[in-house]
């Protein structure tokens, strides 16, 4: 398996860096994340390097370059601590081009090279989290129209999306569930943000629905498809965290790297020290694993066959993995990372949350372990 | 209008680095194209889009030339076409040389109106071979140019001199030089970076012999590291401020 990438992969990946090294982002992150603010500067500034093209299909005017490509820009912007996790649905127009009407494609894909939010979708409730059937939020046809209501909590983007997909079940047969993508500027919808550990620069809010008064164009997908459309969007999604999670790793390690060489302790440098160098070794094991496993699978996923389990191993090993080398990269820095401000600070506050956000450690546990006795049966 | 930028394929300073005896290795450092180069590619684009004309590179030298990726690089900032005369020879040219060689390319484009190089090369930076290639090809001649603008048959050039600025009109064709300061060179989209495979390289080759070298290399070393004074002068704000001119002031 050759991950060597070509030359335009390489200009792609050199023209990220020359990017990231025309102005002090790192201000601007630290900045954006005590305001809880999304970056819309720098996400603009990537757009118009052709960032949400990656994937775009090209009939809709993208480049359609894979997502060993995407995952090449990841990494490196990764290195420089951006904060990637905001990027998760620009490369997923996926779904919208699976799912949406004409009318909806044409809604979502006028954002592109913006750099704004555009969507996000909303299932989790006070009473449904990682058991999303539990949940309470319905939609119920009156007079030729739909009225959604409920309460969604934790919802990703939500103050700053101008559409949110949103999983209801049918008030007059709740086995039925159905999505449906909701204008946010309609009246009945409150949005309160809540101030969260880490991954702040995207919101994550609170979403009262109360009679939001719909057309049954704004149907997403086909009516009770429950979750299944869900399920590739996820495994998507998951390798996505564990691609922020590698490039921040990998930002961390390099950084802890170079300070051991050149701090110099007892008369000589910290990395000359055993007990560090042992952090090291485990470090590169860990970023080196991160690599393969997300190379690998982006070429799977480039190849039709990119599976739940490999999603979901991914999504478990990437951001504990990735929370460890930052937490030790933190440790071979010390006072320094942690005195003031600190990029370090920002990344192991966003690895934590990781662990939870997407789904949870256990629940991939669980489909991996499923997906790998599968592969088994008979 | 035809616009040429000459480019120069250098080793990336960044991953240059420096042994203990000061001898430079070049052994991790890739070549890419020119930093300053970047902003004679820029303003070629950049008139040539006002003028409807065409931005076409030129470079000389060495193997690094012939890198798909280096003139795929170069392509995306803007240029229509590239135009290389490369040579394993070609590596090691004093800027007479290059200018030479250059000369001899821009005879073979047949016809240019404006020709335009970086503040230097960014591993040599002798900044020489824009006035040499331009006393060779008998034509005006500027470098340190801050602004250009061109109109029929001649280019409005800004030069900024300490305290003023001074404009000049010259005919074209014309030789320019341009400052680092005078734009600021895109960044390829990916866009540009898949259209670029697309542009035309155009393999030139010398129609004469090269000119003997003018410049004898006999050593590049890296500058001597000196250890820090660690002369700290605290206290008193105001005490410490006449301190530090009155050291300034006997360096």
């Amino acid at each position: 398996m050759d991950f060597a990438l070509n030359d335009e992969q390489e200009l792609l990946v050199q023209n990220i860096r020359e990017l990231m090294a025309s102005e002090n982002w790192e201000a601007y992150f630290a900045e954006c994340d005590e305001r809880h603010e999304y970056p819309e500067r720098w996400v603009k500034a990537i757009c118009e390097l052709g960032f949400d093209l990656i994937m775009l299909p090209a009939e809709h005017g993208g480049l359609d370059l894979g997502l060993v490509t995407l995952t090449a820009v990841y990494e490196e912007l990764g290195r420089w601590g951006a904060p990637t996790y905001v990027l998760y649905q620009l490369p997923c127009f996926d779904t919208i081009l699976r799912e949406g009407t004409p009318e909806q494609i044409e809604k979502i894909l006028a954002y592109v090279g913006t750099g704004k939010q555009i969507w996000n979708s909303a299932c989790t409730e006070p009473g449904a989290g990682s058991d999303v059937g539990s949940l309470q939020t319905t939609y119920t046809r009156r007079d030729g129209k739909v009225y959604l209501n409920g309460h969604k909590t934790f919802i990703t983007s939500s103050a700053k999306v101008p559409y949110l997909v949103v999983m209801t079940r049918d008030a007059s047969q709740p086995d039925v569930f159905t999505e449906w993508l909701v204008d946010m500027s309609l009246p009945g919808i409150k949005v309160e943000p809540l101030n969260k550990l880490g991954l702040r620069m995207d919101s994550c809010s609170e979403v009262y629905l109360d009679n939001v008064e719909l057309d049954e164009s704004d149907l997403f997908g086909t009516e009770g498809n429950g979750f299944n459309r869900g399920i590739n969007d996820f495994d998507f999604e998951r390798f996505l965290v564990a691609a922020c999670d590698y490039g921040w790793a990998l930002s961390a390690f390099e950084e802890a790297a170079r300070y051991a060489n050149i701090r110099v302790q007892f008369g000589k440098p910290i990395g000359r020290f055993q007990l560090n160098q042992f952090k090291f070794a485990n470090m590169a094991v860990k970023v080196n694993a991160m690599k393969n496993m997300l190379y690998e699978t982006a070429w799977s996923y480039d190849q039709g066959e990119m599976t739940s389990a490999q999603a979901a191993m991914l999504k478990f090993y990437c951001p504990k993995a990735a929370f460890e080398v930052v937490d030790d990269a933190i440790q071979i820095l010390g006072g320094v990372a942690v005195a003031g401000e600190h990029r370090l600070q920002r990344l192991w506050r966003d690895l934590r949350v990781e662990r939870i956000s997407g789904g949870t450690d256990e629940m991939m546990l669980l489909t991996l372990a499923k997906g790998v006795l599968r592969q088994y049966k008979d | 209008m035809r616009i040429v930028a000459c480019v120069k394929a250098c080793p990336d300073t960044q991953d240059i680095t420096a042994a203990p005896d000061r001898t430079l290795s070049f052994e991790r450092a890739q070549f890419k194209v020119g930093t300053y180069d970047l902003n004679a590619i820029e303003a070629a684009r950049a008139l040539a889009d006002e003028t409807g004309g065409e931005a076409i590179g030129l470079s000389v030298g060495g193997s690094a030339l012939a890198s798909s990726k280096l003139r795929k690089d170069v392509l995306s900032r803007g240029l229509d076409a590239f135009n290389v005369i490369c040579d394993d020879a070609y590596s090691e040219l004093d800027s007479y040389q290059s200018a030479a060689l250059l000369q001899d390319a821009l005879g073979q484009l047949g016809g240019y109106d404006l020709v335009l190089c970086g503040a230097g090369s960014s591993d040599v930076y002798a900044q020489q071979v824009g006035n040499q290639l331009g006393a060779l090809l008998g034509v005006p001649t500027l470098n340190n140019v801050h602004k250009v603008s061109v109109g029929s048959g001649k280019a409005v050039v800004e030069r900024l001199l300490e305290s003023v600025v001074q404009v000049i009109e010259v005919p074209l064709p014309a030789v320019l030089s341009l400052t680092s300061a005078s734009n600021i060179p895109r960044i390829p989209s990916m866009k540009d970076i898949l259209a670029a495979g697309k542009k035309p390289v155009n393999q030139l080759s010398a129609s004469a012999a090269v000119p003997q070298a003018r410049v004898e290399v006999k050593s590049v070393l890296a500058p001597e590291q000196q250890s820090r004074q660690l002369d700290v002068y605290d206290g008193d704000v105001g005490a410490a401020v006449a301190k530090l001119a009155s050291y300034l002031k006997a360096l």
